[in-house]
């Protein structure tokens, strides 16, 4: 589906379990391939992610619709920092 | 492999490869579903020549297989501009 870029930012993002992860804040490109390659989240889970940073940036291949809101796969680890949940 | 950010490519200038400025960037239509970016949707310049890019409406678009160069400028290429897949 076609989509412009601008339609995702502040699009919320869930896990397909239904876990909200964050808020899009910005898009990454990779100018050479003429891709996206990732999302940067603002506004995270602090369950999922503590650590102090500001938003984290999630690989474009985890995601697995974008509609009214962001699915992404649902990861038991996400990063090296994670609480159980 | 670089990367940029797409707030980053906002505003920025395109440049064909004689040199003229064709416009800036005022967005991007991706295909959600691989990722990929499909067209940049250019505020054309008053003063930029059409050539033999899409319009839609007031903006331009721009297929990213024509795109050469993206630095501080955003090169293309019009000989390169192949039409874009179609919309799903």
């Amino acid at each position: 589906m076609r989509a412009e870029i601008t339609s995702l930012m502040g699009l919320e993002v869930y896990t397909q379990q239904g876990v909200f992860v964050g808020r899009v804040d910005d898009a990454l490109l990779d100018p050479e391939k003429g891709v996206l390659s990732g999302l940067a989240l603002g506004s995270i889970n602090r369950d999922l992610f503590n650590q102090k940073s500001r938003g984290v940036i999630i690989p474009y291949r985890w995601i697995m619709a974008i509609g009214d809101i962001v699915l992404m796969r649902h990861l038991k680890k996400h990063g090296k920092d994670t609480k159980r949940k | 492999m670089y990367s940029i950010f797409a707030s980053e490519l906002a505003g920025k200038e395109i440049v064909n490869v004689s040199g003229t400025v064709l416009g800036e960037v005022e967005n991007m239509i991706f295909d959600t579903k691989t990722g990929a970016v499909l067209d940049l949707v250019i505020k054309p310049d008053p003063e930029a020549p059409r050539g033999r890019f899409r319009t839609e409406g007031k903006f331009m678009l721009i297929p990213f297989a024509a795109v050469m160069a993206v630095k501080d400028y955003i090169v293309v290429d019009e000989n390169r501009s192949v039409p874009a897949p179609p919309a799903e």
